[in-house]
């Protein structure tokens, strides 16, 4: 078991020409933890990863990798001694090296003999379910199989920190989700620290310790998932994690957690997070989760079913009420497209934030 | 476990910091280029503006050899020049363009022959192709004795048409190897993405050759660059009463007494402007679009399967190509070889091997053949090593100064006329201010290979750039990331990567290099006459027996080299670095 690198990153500024990439950003990540970055594109995030990974000079600001600054002036601690490794969005497998010289030429760092070096790539090759594709070029393996090729070079050397730059972007649905969960047991096996990015919010959701949410060089914020989901300290973080939908209204009344806001003819019971005034222009932002077809509950809206999707527990629906459409409105039975319903909204799982200024 | 290895803030660490950052093999490289490349060019064309610089008259700053320079008998020939280096680069590149594709794509079975002919094509320089199709058809020539005489094509030959062509025939294979490189790294799946969405062949042709554009511009501005400086073929066809072009009479100026250096850089830097013409259409249609597309996902092309007539057409195409371009000037020269007293006055011709035999016991004939393979060898190997850092600069997405001035005087070099290069390395080296510092390199051999390497450099690196332009960035970063320093970066993924062009980089440098003529002509040391000033010498003394059989033996020798290192490469390199952009049949 290793243990993984402390990382910390104060201030950390890169501009390619007038675009700031990196905005003074700061940001410590504890050893063996998985943190994820989640971003739109062009928000900084591959610029982070690759500043770290000692690809790009940063401009201003200082990055720590246990403790120590790798970057000082004009030269930076090189990539190769930085303990670190990194799976590539396109895998960037050596093409004329076969699965095993690829995985085999990231132990070369370690100087082990022969033998020890043969087993652990042997290992790592079965690690990812590839024990028999070793003597295979990358051209005659799968995407999916290159990805598990990339991801046993990565784990093979035991590095302190991981670095993930959208490695399941280009990967079908179902084996983007066997391979995330091969990525999150391997690397928490191996005890390093990770650094993760993805515009996905599902895979950050799924497999983040923390998570820190990225918009134009800047953390917005970072936090336990469950507080990124529940307690979103923007609209920005609120929107960039899942919504089924947002309905403008008026604050009608105000407590210190929650406030009635006109929508029109109708009223609907919501959080804040931030302090609100009564008779104040909001947005109000209405998570998947927060919708249901339950006949319980006093904060309703009329609404038609537009579309119905099949997703094997149950169906999707989405739905058009007369302040706007929400999405993925979830129920175990299905509703036909064109029915009336009445859909309940969860108070806990909405939240007000004032309207922005167009 | 391993830690990350901190840089310890000590005078020592501070001063290996500072050489670090401004002595690094880089700076080694940069040394390099500006002392066999930068410094000789920019003496020698300053002289245009500044005659009292290099004591070739009193102004110390004069636009008189510019004026001098737009006299009509000289801007005529710099038009002349212009559209023969826009004819033939065109001609040239669209023709290795569908040579490329039926080599590559195709199952036709003339692409074995090319790939054997190709190497014949590229070491054959453009005067003996101009030879070879003089001595069949000039007055007194081997169709002349067979009793056969075609003024009519005479007449074109000595003019605008037959300077183009023979221009034409060498650049294909300039074109064809940047091309053909760009081709083997580009998988087939754009070319399907077309035909699924409803495109035809010719579309997907089409955005074949689209993708392929780095490749066809580079193309372009090596065939176009090379046509302007060209001398072997303004030595042979090219005169001043029917067709003469700019290297012809910059030729005549320097060997016209008294010689006038400030009119001769006039019109190089003249010259000069017109590859920053072709260098900037370069830039301007590939500016602001990414064509990497060699990656670890790139999967082996299958090769279409001609029809029957698809088939005869592609072969009758290739094999056509190849007579004119081989077959006639070879026949010329090896009919022309085994002809006994071709040249003189002597009526009784007689056909035999006498003259083979003269090359193989005479000193005199055999001695630059194997002064001159030696230097070719010595000049691929450093060119080839250079031309790699330099491409890779080229390519690089850092935009920086470095990289628009090794562009700049990369294809400077290449615009420059080699005889007026030649001229601007004994500026440089035979300065009293070089003396002083005890570099005697002026008539040595040294400067002979100096100068060799600083002529081949912009060709070799032109013909890598397509390749290095499809290397994806990340290979080499996950090469870093995973352990490896810059050098071993380069040596076990960037090179392994590109052998196979590397490989053809090198035997297109050594053949070039063989029967080099210019250079050789104004700076070969006494004693050391290269192969190209023994043929010449033979052809000046009507020995045009001799002279041609030494160029015979020149072109198998050089075959026979070519043969040995890719026969080499086939047996000794690891597999996975011969199966990149190999074809499945």
């Amino acid at each position: 078991m290793n243990n993984g690198h402390l990382v910390k990153i104060e201030s950390v500024r890169k501009n390619y020409g007038p675009l700031a990439a990196l905005d003074g950003l700061s940001l410590t990540i504890e050893p063996g933890q998985f943190m994820v970055l989640l971003g739109p594109s062009g928000s900084g995030k591959s610029t982070l990863i690759r500043s770290l990974a000692g690809i790009e000079k940063i401009d201003a600001g200082s990055i720590y990798l246990d403790k120590i600054k790798v970057n000082r002036g004009p030269v930076n601690v090189a990539p190769e001694k930085r303990n670190l490794a990194m799976v590539f969005q396109d895998y960037a497998l050596w093409p004329h090296l076969s699965a095993f010289e690829n995985i085999e030429y990231a132990l070369q760092r370690r100087k082990l003999s022969k033998d020890i070096s043969k087993r652990k790539v042997e290992t790592a090759l079965e690690r990812v379910g590839l024990s028999t594709k070793g003597k295979n070029y990358p051209h005659e393996l799968s995407g999916g199989e290159q990805q598990r090729v990339a991801l046993a070079r990565a784990i093979v050397a035991d590095p302190a920190l991981l670095l993930f730059d959208e490695p399941l972007s280009n990967l079908d649905a179902d084996l983007r989700e066997r391979l995330r969960i091969e990525i999150s047991t391997l690397t928490r096996e191996i005890g390093a620290t990770a650094l993760y990015i993805t515009h996905d919010q599902s895979e950050a959701f799924a497999l983040a310790d923390r998570i820190g949410v990225i918009n134009h060089g800047k953390l917005e914020q970072v936090d336990l998932p469950e507080e990124i989901y529940e307690r979103p300290i923007n609209r920005f973080v609120a929107n960039f994690t899942g919504i089924a939908g947002t309905l403008t209204g008026k604050v009608k009344r105000v407590s210190k957690t929650t406030c009635i806001v006109s929508l029109g003819e109708d009223e609907l019971k919501v959080r804040h997070t931030v302090g609100l005034e009564i008779g104040q222009d909001v947005d109000v932002l209405i998570r998947p989760a927060a919708t249901s077809f339950k006949k319980d509950s006093d904060n309703r809206l009329a609404a038609t079913i537009t579309d119905i999707a099949y997703r094997g527990r149950g169906y999707e629906h989405a739905i058009l009420t007369k302040y706007g459409t929400l999405t993925g409105v979830f129920d175990a039975g299905s509703h036909p497209r064109g029915g009336r319903i009445l859909v309940s909204i969860d108070p806990d799982r909405c939240i007000a934030f004032p309207t922005e200024a167009k | 476990m391993q830690k990350v290895e901190p840089s310890r803030d000590t005078f020592f660490s501070r001063a290996l910091l500072f050489l670090r950052t401004k002595i690094s093999p880089m700076t080694i490289f940069w040394l390099v280029i500006v002392s066999i490349l930068v410094l000789p060019i920019i003496l020698f064309l300053s002289v245009a503006f500044s005659p009292k610089l290099l004591d070739q008259g009193p102004e110390w700053f004069t636009f008189k050899s510019f004026k001098a320079a737009a006299d009509p008998y000289f801007l005529q020939s710099i038009w002349h020049s212009f559209v023969m280096g826009v004819v033939s680069s065109i001609l040239a590149t669209a023709i290795a363009l569908g040579v490329a594709w039926i080599v590559l794509r195709t199952n036709s079975a003339a692409r074995k022959v090319w790939n054997l002919a190709i190497f014949a094509l590229l070491l054959a320089p453009s005067y003996l192709i101009a030879l070879g199709w003089e001595r069949i058809f000039e007055r007194a020539g081997v169709l002349n004795i067979a009793g056969i005489d075609l003024p009519f094509v005479r007449d074109l030959l000595y003019g605008p048409v037959g300077i183009a062509m023979i221009l034409t025939f060498k650049g294909i294979p300039f074109a064809y190897l940047v091309i053909s490189n760009a081709m083997r790294g580009l998988g087939e799946e754009f070319e399907q993405a077309v035909r699924v969405h409803g495109g035809s062949r010719i579309a997907a042709f089409k955005m074949m050759s689209t993708l392929l554009l780095p490749a066809l511009w580079s193309g372009i501005a090596i065939v176009f660059a090379e046509s302007i400086s060209d001398f072997g073929v303004a030595s042979q066809l090219s005169s001043p009463g029917r067709y003469s072009v700019a290297t012809f009479t910059l030729y005549k100026s320097v060997m016209s007494l008294p010689v006038s250096f400030p009119l001769c850089a006039a019109i190089s830097i003249i010259l000069l402007l017109l590859i920053v013409l072709a260098l900037f259409a370069q830039t301007r249609a590939l500016r602001g679009r990414s064509f990497r597309v060699l990656s670890g996902r790139t999967r082996p092309i299958t090769r279409h399967k001609l029809s029957k007539t698809g088939a005869v057409s592609a072969n009758t195409a290739i094999y056509g190509l190849l007579v004119v371009t081989l077959g006639i000037p070879v026949f010329g020269a090896i009919s022309a070889s085994m002809i006994q007293g071709l040249g003189t006055v002597v009526a009784n011709y007689q056909f035999n091997f006498d003259n083979y035999i003269r090359v193989i016991k005479s000193p005199l004939l055999r001695a630059p053949l194997l002064f001159s393979a030696e230097a070719a060898l010595i000049t691929a190997t450093v060119a080839v090593i250079l031309a790699a850092i330099s491409s890779r600069l080229l390519v690089s997405t850092k935009n920086g100064p470095g990289k628009k001035f090794l562009d700049f005087f990369l294809l400077a070099a290449v615009g420059l006329p080699g005889i007026v290069f030649a001229i601007g390395y004994i500026f440089a080296y035979n300065l009293p201010l070089s003396q002083r510092y005890g570099f005697h390199l002026y008539g040595t051999v040294a400067l002979l290979v100096l100068a060799y390497i600083a002529t081949a450099l912009p060709s070799t690196t032109r013909s890598l750039v397509g390749n290095m332009n499809q290397f994806q960035e990340s290979l080499s970063e996950a090469c870093r990331v995973h352990g490896s320093n810059g050098i071993k970066t380069w040596l076990t993924i960037v090179l392994p990567l590109i052998s196979r062009p590397l490989l053809a980089a090198w035997c297109l440098t050594y053949c070039g290099t063989l029967l080099e003529l210019p250079i050789s002509q104004i700076l070969f040391p006494p004693g050391h006459a290269p192969l190209a000033v023994g043929i010449d010498r033979a052809l000046g003394n009507y020995d045009f027996g001799g002279g041609t059989a030494m160029e015979v033996f020149a072109i198998i020798s050089a075959l026979i080299v070519v043969a040995v290192a890719f026969g080499l490469y086939e047996k000794l390199a690891p597999v996975g670095w011969k199966q990149l952009g190999r074809a499945r049949s």
